[in-house]
């Protein structure tokens, strides 16, 4: 068996990884905070208070306070998780628990503060990912086209042992580049204008922008729901990270290199040729 | 050998960076959080985007245009009245139950010709009626239709100076702990059509809880700088002296100044 040393990420897309991860991770928290302030979710313009198809709220029932989540006409008890926080001086009516927000305490202005830094943040540290990778040719390889569309089940299979062999051509394979397209060409801009379209200055500006999504209350709905996108998107990496060899993947975030290990040096040899010239010279077209 | 060196270090330094995430997240993300936002520092560079926004917003909205106008099928059955509760003073009720005999609108500061309007007086300038969305700093938004006089109208007559760079309200409502409403405006939003002093609700008297007799409504803004039950107006260069200094109620007590988000 033999491996190797292949420089995987330049020094902006690890840069930027990490500011995304955190970006993303405080977006979330102050985004739960100032839901918070109105748990409920509506579909158009306006938001008739009987007409929330989804609401968090807590209940009184003979002195004991419950936490409901409720969508249409399902309701679900779930006191101690949404709708009713126990604390240390007692059971608490609170939709998100202070734990999942930013600031802990309920505090929708300062929610928003850290909302609207870090979505400057993640909106310039988006664009110079971008752009840069971009301008290498990079951003083309994990787009997903319709010729990766026939290898995304054999993928499936692969990963669920089903299959020996990986579709996979190049550095990312089917579903990856499902998963990344996914996410910065369809979530991304989404949650982006979603976000923009609560704005009543912008929709002075725009009067189309609430209207694409179908109104401001459905733009709000639209924004918290990509929300769990991006967590599922998150949990999926995380695992990923986690199950093909964590120390590797991480240090190839931190420092860029990856140890490649030839099983079957024969049979690899066409599809390493693209590594094998970086190896070479691993900081080609950084500099 | 020396990479290999390198390798344990920094194995080391991603461990630790790992168990410190691992701790972070479970169990001291809160107090670390909440610490952070108790800091002076790191408050003021949160807030430091404010102005990032204002000025990219304001760019993009230009200087004539309108927001969104619905119809009257638009209409919200419910219209949340937030804040504080009506003023509870003897003046403001009696003056309610008969039509606002001796209310008057105080219109003063940095301007050639100071004045005082009548509720009658106000109703018989040229006045807007719009349907439009008011959009709450909470999340929730309501269709109301609203009748007033422009802005615009008001400093027709009073004429401000041209250092005046604010227009600050002064309303009878307070909180708990007797801190009177107020807020402000710059010229922007003070010359933008649809910004009016509103004493009309879907065709009837500005309702108590809407903020009778005299309410803002600034379209391109959150709900929380339309200030209610408005008695006086001062043209100011700037509201440093005024409250606590932040241009607000609401500003005094962390909200942003600009409100347009």
């Amino acid at each position: 068996m033999m491996s190797s040393l292949i420089y995987r990420h330049n020094r902006i897309t690890r840069l930027t990884h990490w500011i995304n991860a955190l970006a993303l991770l405080i977006l979330i928290m102050s985004g739960l905070q100032i839901f918070n302030a109105y748990p409920h979710l509506h579909w158009g313009s306006k938001a008739e208070p009987e007409e929330a198809f989804f609401s968090i709220y807590a209940a009184d029932e003979d002195g004991d306070i419950h936490g409901y989540t409720r969508f249409l006409g399902w309701r679900v008890d779930t006191t101690g998780i949404l709708g009713v926080q126990q604390t240390d001086m007692g059971p608490f009516p609170r939709a998100f628990p202070s734990w999942i927000t930013i600031p802990g305490f309920f505090w929708l202005a300062g929610g928003r503060r850290w909302h609207f830094f870090f979505a400057w943040l993640f909106t310039l540290n988006g664009i110079l990912y971008f752009l840069y990778n971009l301008g290498r040719g990079h951003v083309r390889k994990f787009l997903f086209s319709p010729y990766d569309a026939g290898k995304v089940l054999p993928m499936i299979l692969c990963y669920l042992r089903l299959r020996s062999e990986s579709p996979q051509e190049g550095e990312y394979n089917p579903l990856q580049k499902m998963a990344y397209t996914g996410v910065f060409f369809i979530l991304t801009p989404l949650i982006v204008l979603s976000g923009l379209a609560m704005s009543p200055q912008l929709d002075v500006a725009f009067n189309w922008l609430p209207a694409i999504f179908g109104g401001r209350q459905s733009a709000r709905t639209v924004h918290f729901l990509l929300t769990f996108f991006f967590a599922f998107f998150t949990f999926g990496h995380i695992f990923m990270v986690v199950t093909t060899g964590m120390i590797n993947n991480m240090r190839c975030m931190v420092t860029g290199w990856y140890v490649e290990k030839k099983l079957n040096p024969e049979g690899l040899k066409q599809e390493q040729d693209d590594f094998e010239v970086k190896m070479e010279d691993p900081r080609n077209g950084e500099k | 050998m020396e990479r290999n060196r390198l390798d344990i270090s920094r194995r080391k330094i991603l461990f630790g960076a790992l168990q410190g995430a691992g701790v972070l997240l479970l169990s001291g993300c809160e107090n670390i959080f909440n610490q952070l936002h108790q800091n002076r520092k790191v408050l003021s560079l949160l807030e430091s985007v404010e102005g990032l926004n204002r000025r990219l917003l304001r760019f993009l909205t230009g200087s004539n245009k309108l927001a969104q106008e619905f119809s009257e099928k638009d209409i919200s059955r419910t219209f949340k009245p937030n804040g504080n509760p009506p003023p509870f003073i003897m003046e403001y009720v009696m003056n309610a139950m008969s039509g606002w005999p001796s209310w008057k609108l105080e219109v003063g500061g940095l301007v050639k010709q100071p004045g005082q309007f009548s509720l009658n007086d106000l109703k018989a300038m040229p006045a807007r009626s719009q349907i439009t969305r008011h959009d709450c700093v909470e999340g929730w938004s309501a269709i109301g239709k609203w009748k007033g006089v422009p802005l615009t109208e008001i400093m027709k007559v009073v004429q401000p100076d041209p250092q005046a760079k604010y227009v600050v309200f002064y309303c009878m409502d307070m909180d708990t702990e007797s801190n009177n409403f107020y807020e402000s405006i710059d010229m922007v939003d003070a010359l933008h059509p649809q910004t009016i002093l509103a004493y009309e609700m879907n065709d009837q008297s500005l309702p108590i809880e809407h903020g009778a007799p005299l309410r803002l409504r600034v379209e391109t803004q959150l709900g929380y700088k339309m200030a209610k039950y408005i008695q006086r107006i001062e043209f100011v260069e700037n509201f440093k002296e005024i409250g606590q200094g932040k241009g607000g109620y609401w500003e005094d007590r962390g909200y942003e100044w600009y409100a347009g988000i």
